[in-house]
């Protein structure tokens, strides 16, 4: 076992532990704490994947922005901030669900490719080739629905709306 | 790369993905709901940089960039919600998605 594919489990291992512990807590600022351990989680497995770009973007944006995003939620959605939330118990159905979504993900285990050589290194330079010129439009695509979610957003939290 | 194997990547996905599911059918708080989502998401994620690797040629790289724009899908996703939130906190004083039932018939 290489060091890379140590360093895969323990990161895997401390993904699905956070992310399980995010939902699971009763504190509400608990959940914040295990949800940015994650986001930092998945970004260093980014990085073990040769995709630097996305792991420092997920650093920044989730980690960094969507972490503080949800915290100001809280902060302004509750008079104190420690306070437990009422516990809702793990349903039956639910658990089910969610295991049979993971059964079906791994039967496509055979569909995947088998002995293909993946790449070992990738240019910065190259994704942002790709991003700029194949993908532009989704690029463009993205901008444009961010505009409208910003105009959404200030028009759902303004003052005075009935 | 080194020889991670597809079947640890995919394991780890599907694994968030059945948190993130799980989550999203047992919450009942709005902000715990939107990270379930967004855990769920971060597999998809997952998905496509590990398996961007695999795609040789030009169009190599397409999984990292479709990472990316679903990035910032997520992060606006987020800022929406967070929106809702506040209305939904002014209108009810809770964010408990069972009382929002004004569009129920």
């Amino acid at each position: 076992m290489s060091l890379a594919e140590i360093a895969f489990v323990l990161l895997a291992l401390i993904a699905v532990a956070t992310a399980s512990a995010a939902l699971l807590v009763r504190e509400l600022v608990h959940t914040i704490l295990w949800i940015a351990i994650f986001f930092v989680d998945l970004s260093a497995i980014y990085f073990l994947l040769n995709a630097p770009f996305l792991g420092v973007l997920q650093l920044g944006v989730y980690a960094g922005a969507v972490t503080i995003l949800l915290l100001f939620g809280i902060m302004t959605t509750r008079k104190r901030i420690f306070s437990r939330e009422a516990a809702t118990g793990i349903g039956p159905v639910a658990f089910g669900l969610a295991v049979v979504t993971f059964i079906f993900l791994v039967a496509a285990l055979g569909e995947f490719p088998q002995g293909e050589v993946p790449i070992t290194s990738y240019d910065p330079a190259a994704l942002s080739t790709n991003l700029f010129n194949v993908n532009g439009p989704w690029l463009l695509l993205l901008g444009l629905i961010m505009l409208a979610a910003v105009g959404g957003a200030i028009y759902l939290v303004r003052e005075g709306r009935e | 790369m080194t020889a991670l194997s597809e079947i640890g990547f995919v394991a780890l996905s599907a694994s968030l993905l059945a948190v993130g599911v799980f989550g999203i059918l047992t919450r009942r708080n709005f902000i715990l709901l939107l990270i379930a989502i967004e855990i769920a998401m971060n597999a998809a994620i997952l998905n496509f940089v590990y398996f961007a690797a695999f795609a040789h040629g030009p169009g190599g790289l397409t999984g990292q960039a479709i990472a990316v724009v679903v990035i910032g899908f997520a992060a606006t996703e987020v800022a929406v919600g967070l929106g809702i939130v506040l209305a939904l906190n002014r209108l009810k004083g809770t964010i408990n998605v069972a009382r929002a039932t004004e569009l129920k018939l």
